[in-house]
């Protein structure tokens, strides 16, 4: 798996919590007119990413609510259990995708 | 959630008096860039692509002058705002068509340890419901200002 995959994964992801929200936001006060345009915008998101990686996105969803998790100082915000310093290194310059020893969740660092 | 709760999610460097945007695309920008500047998010285009989204999904101005653009992102690890003034007010396609002079940018985590996100959003919609915190904020220049209107000082 590409970096790059992992960026169109951020963006499903990002795009599964605005669509998953978006009742709530709605009740709050906000217009919320184009939901069907954004799952549209979802299913052509999620047809670029080959089958064996979106089918590990969804079971990972469906398992743990968010797939992938920021990482910030060496801590999985998933699971807020720290990563070895190792795989931070290689985690951030390497092509391969990380997922945390602890909860499996992919990874994704922010600093 | 009240006010003085919201205060903390605020911070200077995340606050201008006068926007220089003269439009929607350009206040987005302007507002994002705070966040850059200041190393709360490093990858700009994923974040600017979630808040492009966000207003397809509708606009995030609320009307009565006020937008409150929005989103989770993978890409911040904090909850955090973002305020911007336009004293001559920004097309923002609001939901009364009136220019916006209030911006609030809220970017969240994809999950947040205390689930304050949607609270911080309603406060925020509660508070600049009324229009005399709305007319007060229209007016500040400083921070510590514009912190004694959001706390109700």
């Amino acid at each position: 798996m590409l970096k790059k995959d992992l960026e169109m994964l951020v963006a499903l992801q990002d795009l599964d919590l605005m669509i998953e929200e978006a009742d709530d936001v709605e009740k709050l006060g906000f217009n919320i007119t184009g939901c069907s345009e954004l799952k549209n915008a979802r299913e052509e998101l999620a047809g670029r990413l080959s089958k064996p990686l979106l089918f590990r996105y969804e079971r990972l969803r469906s398992k743990l609510k968010r797939a992938i998790v920021p990482v910030k100082n060496d801590i999985c915000l998933g699971c807020f259990l720290r990563q070895p310093t190792s795989i931070g290194t290689k985690g951030r310059e390497d092509d391969e995708i990380f997922t945390c020893e602890n909860c499996g969740r992919m990874l994704y660092w922010i600093d | 959630m009240q006010g003085s709760e919201l205060q903390k999610y605020f911070h200077e460097p995340l606050f201008i008096a006068d926007i220089k945007a003269t439009t929607k695309n350009d206040a987005i920008e302007e507002l994002l860039n705070l966040f850059l500047e200041t190393k709360h998010i490093r990858n700009r285009q994923i974040v600017l692509e979630m808040l492009h989204t966000r207003e397809t999904l509708g606009s995030t101005g609320i009307g009565k002058g006020v937008a409150i653009p929005h989103g989770r992102t993978t890409a911040a690890s904090d909850v955090l705002i973002a305020f911007g003034k336009s004293e001559a007010g920004i097309d923002f396609d609001a939901i009364d068509g009136k220019p916006v002079h209030l911006f609030f940018m809220v970017i969240a985590p994809p999950h947040d340890e205390d689930n304050v996100y949607l609270p911080i959003l309603g406060s925020l919609v509660t508070t600049l419901n009324i229009k005399k915190n709305r007319d007060k904020l229209k007016k500040v220049e400083t921070f510590k200002e514009f912190l004694s209107v959001i706390t109700g000082e």
